[in-house]
């Protein structure tokens, strides 16, 4: 395999475009969906009747991490069948764990005094949550956010295996005709998607985080 | 009216009851401070009154209203609470942390405003230049004073203050303790003071509650408690100097002998001291100016003698039959 910097220039510039989009979208459809499932639930564990389940499911969220994703996908092969919709229930189920982990750790993280003190004010339950949990976790919990989107941005590469398309289409078709121009066009792609990613959800994690912390 | 009846707080999982069986009544606009070694069940009992931890059994009632069948969040906004760790909401600014009370009984932002002013002036702190900082940007005293004013900000009729001048030095503390006794003077509330330091039950105590494992082992004015500590326990929390703390409490103008007789011949005597002062610190006079007899001042006007045999006997008066003093 030799390497061709046209070729290189010519995969980044007109074969890569079309599937950034398509990979985004397989992205922030999983960690939205992540998201939404992972952020109440932990939330839930974290109140005092469901505090003692808490363990139990990142326990199996754990687990279900070590699962390769490909093998996540082959799993629900027979079921979802080919496409975009598995591919999005698979990296789905794959962003779950850091957010739920991380929104569990930051608001056990709040400590137990703060929290005493609010509720020693009259604050309700609910307030607390609102008032003086949430904003202390946020940073923890944006944090988790992160971790799944980057890791959300490698794995979706394989969506294409299914036939969600994606940067994968690119890097796939490299390995496929052995042109390392494509691997390495498709890599840079989304290592930039992966760092442009975090960049941004850093911005907005700023701009909502209490002054204090910052 | 604050009564406690037959309290009892068992724990989960621990062999002995926290608070075991504890009876007590508190007056309307009296300070009441518990006092009695780490883990004795200070904090358990504050936190049953307001209600933070559920009693085991027994009843708590204010006013005669039942605490235990009262709306928790409602009840705890009429209650002050300072509580032992101080617990300010770091992401808040001193002024948003007094203001949290208020704000959550529904005031007008102005009057919030006004009256966060106002406290932060009354517990000493420079509403213009430390009300904007946040928690972490204040000393721990500044913290203190904070709390405290936090826990008086909606104006309760009950305060309850777990060693809310527990993470100072001496000196500070002893500020803090001259400032709210200053404060409670002109307001009047219910206060449940918790503290570990004998001292500081005396001095801030119109009652003293002195709690050993869980249990209520004397209830009495500082006064009474000095003078008849019911039992080796009391008399070992009060100290080998209970003497000199029952000469702490006593002013001078209440001991000295108003003789004229006596006042003629001691005209120009060099030992003097303030008829507000405490007997303690006539004693003071004395062994450093080496006389037996101090004329008492109320201004320049001498009203009174204090003289050596009076003090001893004042002691021996008070403590009655005890010799271990
Ligand atoms: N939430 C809890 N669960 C179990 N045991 C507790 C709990 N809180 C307090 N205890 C136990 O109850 C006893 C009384 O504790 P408490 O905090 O009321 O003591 P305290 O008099 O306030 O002590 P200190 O002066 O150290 O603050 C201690 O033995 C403590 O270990
Ligand atoms: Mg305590």
């Amino acid at each position: 395999m030799n390497f061709d910097f046209a070729a290189f220039l010519e995969a980044l510039i007109h074969r890569s475009p079309p599937h950034v989009l398509e990979h985004l979208l397989l992205v922030l459809v999983p960690l939205l969906l992540a998201v939404a499932i992972s952020f109440p639930t932990g939330i839930l564990l974290t109140r005092p009747r469901y505090r003692p389940f808490a363990g139990q499911v990142l326990a199996l969220l754990n687990a279900g991490q070590t699962i390769p994703p490909l093998a996540v996908i082959c799993i629900f092969l027979p079921v979802w069948g080919l496409g975009y919709r598995p591919a999005v229930i698979a990296l789905t189920i794959y962003a779950l764990l850091p957010i739920a982990r991380n929104t569990i750790a930051g608001i056990s993280g709040v400590p137990l005094e703060v929290r005493e003190a609010a509720r020693g004010m009259g604050m309700t339950a609910r307030e607390v949550l609102l008032q003086v949990e949430l904003p202390l976790s946020f940073p923890v919990i944006m944090t988790g956010i992160k971790t799944s989107a980057v890791l959300t941005v490698g794995t979706a590469t394989l969506a294409t295996l299914v036939g969600a398309r994606g940067m994968g289409a690119v890097i796939f078709a490299g390995i496929n005709f052995r042109r390392v121009e494509l691997i390495l066009a498709g890599t840079l792609v989304i290592g930039v998607m992966a760092l442009l990613l975090d960049r941004i959800l850093t911005l907005i994690e700023y701009a909502l985080t209490p002054r204090f912390l910052r | 009216m604050i009564e406690l009846e037959g309290l009892t707080k068992h724990y989960p999982n621990s062999k002995k009851p926290a608070v075991d069986d504890f009876s007590l009544k508190m007056a309307e606009g009296e300070t009441c401070v518990f006092v009695g070694p780490s883990g004795c069940g200070k904090t358990t009992i504050l936190r049953m009154i307001n209600r933070l931890v559920e009693p085991t059994s027994g009843s708590i009632r204010i006013d005669g209203k039942d605490v235990l069948s009262a709306d928790q969040d409602q009840l705890r906004r009429n209650m002050g609470y300072v509580i032992q760790q101080i617990g300010l909401l770091p992401h808040r600014t001193v002024r948003d942390n007094v203001a949290l009370v208020p704000r959550l009984l529904g005031w007008a932002e102005e009057r919030t405003l006004k009256r966060v002013q106002e406290l932060l002036g009354l517990v000493g702190l420079d509403p213009e230049e430390t009300g904007g900082k946040y928690p972490h940007q204040l000393s721990g005293g500044q913290m203190q004073r904070v709390g405290v004013a936090r826990a008086m900000a909606a104006d309760p009729p009950i305060m309850l203050m777990d060693e809310p001048f527990g993470a100072v030095d001496p000196i500070v503390r002893s500020r803090l303790q001259d400032e709210f006794l200053q404060i409670q003077h002109s307001f009047n509330k219910t206060i449940c003071f918790v503290t570990h330091d004998i001292d500081e039950a005396m001095k801030m105590g119109d009652k003293v509650a002195i709690i050993n494992e869980g249990k209520l082992v004397q209830h009495g004015t500082p006064m009474e408690v000095l003078s008849q500590p019911a039992g080796p326990f009391v008399r070992n929390l009060l100290g080998e100097d209970r003497g000199v703390k029952l000469l702490d409490l006593t002013k001078c103008q209440d001991l000295m002998r108003r003789d004229e007789g006596l006042l003629q011949k001691l005209q120009g005597n060099p030992c003097t001291i303030g008829a507000l002062q405490p007997v303690k610190a006539a004693l003071e006079v004395m062994l450093r100016k080496d006389c037996d007899t101090v004329t008492v001042l109320r201004g320049d006007r001498a009203v009174g003698a204090l003289t050596w045999q009076e003090i001893k006997g004042h002691i021996h008066g008070l403590s009655g039959e005890d010799h271990e003093l």
